[in-house]
């Protein structure tokens, strides 16, 4: 049943997928910097036939500037023959047939047509359905060969991107548990190419229910490094976008995506159970008392990632990722005390000797195994052993952190 | 699973689920975009074949192979029946936790271990469910079509376990021996282990996301997290004479939750 939570949240997913390309407003002018990546591009006619619902109006004043066509002119000049460009269709733009005859729409005086039937040639197309515009391509136009693919409507370069990564659940979780939130800063230095600075920040990491099961049932446990829990982690790195496409929802509604890898480096606070929430039953009086974390320090922090980011809009956008958040683990101390500073407070515990004039390391903070919680009445000087244990046979691992990262973000 | 993971997956869909429906009634785009799918495959019948590697590995770790017959009534819906075979092991962690415990004679009753229920033969019956056909621009001048879609469906299983902490016969308890092996540092010669086993036949249920890239009319490449899920069972309250003497001990779990089975699938669609 552990892995529940990972596939539940990836398949949970998918609506945030219909949410971005669902709430995509009006694609704007293409921007002029954007770059096609395939094929050629067709110059797109616009029509403006009065008829038309008000999205068709939206969309044709948000596409590409073109010539305007005249509503008055009932067909288009004589349109070169087909060529290189226009003939052969794209994969998936195979064309309709065209219709034969006279049309009654309003054709754009640029229109790309063929020559007329008489002339033993392709038949005219002046049908104004043929003439309109998708997203300021002529996509029902059989002349014009339009590539699916044909160029980003949104140009990065030179924009900044904040962030906002709501929920970050861990999904390889054997020993560990996390659950965060994340912020994140992009600046795009080029358009595949951008520069990130990023904090995250668990506000849940404990110990998995695997791990408490072989401490129950077995007797057996992870070695303090592989348990090692991440309270914060801060990084700067690079981004880049190798791939971008497109998608289509019910044939509805498009969503525009790009593929992002990111790597970079930084620092993590880290820490370890010492205890887990037990009862303390003192004078017939039962209190529940916390579960205990100890300080294990900051630890060097290694992030690769890659994911979707699905935009909506000019300025706004929804990241899926996956994120690796990658540390060495070495506990030799808990809360700053290492095997000797422990070996000495167990020594002073049995006998029920204040810890005053123990010889003790200056990083170990002492006053955090003394003393007794006014609340709870658990008497620190119990997490002693504990704490010891952690550090009796110094543990070393390579913790790969692997979360999903849900977010949107912001460009301006 | 558990309350906290329940709150967190219900409240993660709900949001997103109540984002992605408030978004659409706003009908912001134009219609038709993706227009004149290069690859329909309504009415077409389809073979594949796949492999599923564990995603996460506990206590045991699985390797499928699977064959699917499906039919695609529509472009964005398809029945798709599977079967085929998970080749398992238990884990070295399985292994290790098998072997110190036991030598662990302090812990004299205990519980058997969750998730350790091995899958080997199985069939499913499910729907594919490919609402996004998309497009890719891959290396600049190379259009990689895909659909992306959700795969649910429910089966039968074939079963087994074997426990790692009752050994009805310790050979050498310090060494953590439970098999016939002829020396004690080479555990493949042993033919035969004295742990508890169980076989059953249960239903399963599977669930995928996944992506289907088209490669020319007839062929497919599919990339899929699928989880397959089924009731666990085992027995608590295990007494340690009871079992090395050879005897049933303990009594079922009340409520022994549900075993996922998270794979990474690899495979490969023929299209007819």
């Amino acid at each position: 049943m552990r892995p529940f939570r990972s596939i539940a949240l990836l398949v949970a997913a998918v609506p945030a997928l219909a949410f971005a390309q669902g709430a995509a407003p009006a694609q704007p002018p293409a921007t002029p910097g954007a770059p096609a990546s395939v094929g050629p591009e067709t110059t797109a006619p616009s029509s403006t036939s009065p008829g038309e619902p008000p999205e068709r109006s939206r969309t044709q004043r948000d596409a590409p500037a073109v010539p305007q066509a005249t509503p008055e002119t009932p067909a288009a000049p004589p349109a070169p023959r087909p060529g290189p460009g226009t003939s052969s269709s794209d994969d998936d733009d195979a064309a309709a047939p065209a219709p034969t005859g006279p049309t009654s729409g309003i054709a754009p005086a640029d229109a790309p047509v063929l020559e007329s039937p008489e002339s033993g040639e392709a038949p005219r197309t002046t049908d104004a359905q043929q003439q309109r515009l998708v997203n300021g391509a002529p996509l029902y136009n059989p002349n014009v060969n339009v590539h699916i693919v044909q160029k980003k409507r949104f140009a990065d370069e030179g924009k900044h991107e904040l962030v906002l990564y709501p929920g970050v659940v861990q999904v390889n979780g054997k020993f560990t548990n996390h659950v965060g939130s994340a912020l994140h800063y992009v600046y795009h230095l080029q358009e595949n190419f951008a520069l990130q600075v990023g904090g995250q920040y668990n506000w849940y990491s404990d110990e998995s229910d695997f791990n408490l099961e072989l401490i129950d049932k077995v007797r057996e446990q992870a070695q303090a490094a592989s348990s090692l829990l991440l309270q914060w982690g801060a990084h700067a790195g690079v981004e880049v976008t190798p791939l971008y496409g497109k998608f289509a929802f019910f044939n509805n509604s498009l969503a525009q995506f790009s593929l992002v890898l990111s790597g970079g480096a930084g620092v993590g606070k880290t820490r370890h159970l010492i205890r887990p929430k037990v009862a303390n039953e003192v004078d017939g009086q039962t209190y529940q008392v916390p579960a205990r974390f100890g300080d294990t320090g900051n630890k060097f922090l290694g992030e690769v990632g890659g994911g979707f980011r699905v935009q909506f809009g000019e300025s706004y956008a929804i990241r899926l990722e996956v994120r690796d958040l990658i540390y060495t683990a070495r506990v030799d101390k808990v809360d700053g005390c290492n095997l000797g500073d422990f070996e000495a407070l167990e020594a002073a515990r049995a006998a029920n000797q204040p810890f005053d004039g123990l010889s003790l390391s200056g990083s170990c903070k002492v006053a955090k195994f003394d003393g007794v919680d006014p609340e709870t009445k658990k008497n620190y000087r119990e997490d002693i052993i504990l704490g010891r244990d952690l550090v009796a046979e110094p543990s070393s691992d390579v913790l790969n952190n692997v979360s999903f990262y849900a977010g949107f973000s912001m460009l301006f | 699973m558990n309350a906290r993971s329940l709150r967190a997956f219900a409240a993660l869909c709900i949001s997103l689920t109540a984002l992605g429906a408030a978004a659409q009634e706003d009908g912001v785009l134009d219609s038709a975009v993706v227009r004149n799918r290069l690859y329909k495959p309504a009415g077409h019948p389809e073979l594949s074949l796949s492999v599923g590697l564990p995603v996460q590995t506990y206590l045991t770790a699985h390797y499928f192979f699977d064959v699917g017959l499906a039919y695609n009534l529509f472009d964005t819906f398809a029945v798709e029946a599977r079967a085929g075979f998970a080749a398992s092991r238990h884990t070295g962690l399985a292994r290790s936790i098998s072997e110190s415990f036991l030598d662990r004679e302090d812990k004299r009753v205990t519980d058997e271990l969750e998730d350790l229920w091995r899958m080997n033969l199985h069939g499913v019956i499910g729907a594919r469910w490919a609402p996004i056909y998309g497009k890719i621009s891959l290396v600049a001048d190379i259009p990689v079509h895909f659909q992306t879609y959700l795969w649910v469906g429910g089966g039968l299983g074939n079963l087994k376990r074997e426990s790692v902490i009752q050994c009805t016969q310790v050979v050498d308890r310090a060494a953590g021996v439970c098999d016939n092996r002829t020396a004690v540092d080479d555990r493949g010669s042993a033919t035969e282990n004295y742990w508890v086993k169980e076989t059953r036949v249960a239903p399963v249920v599977s669930a995928a996301l996944g992506f289907r890239f088209f490669v020319k009319e007839q062929h497919g490449i599919r990339l899929e997290l699928r989880d397959w899920i089924f009731k666990d069972s085992y027995r608590v309250n295990l007494q340690r004479d009871e079992w090395e003497a050879g005897n049933p001990t303990g009594e079922p779990a009340g409520s022994p939750g549900l075993t996922h089975l998270v794979q990474f699938d690899l495979g490969y669609t023929y299209s007819f």
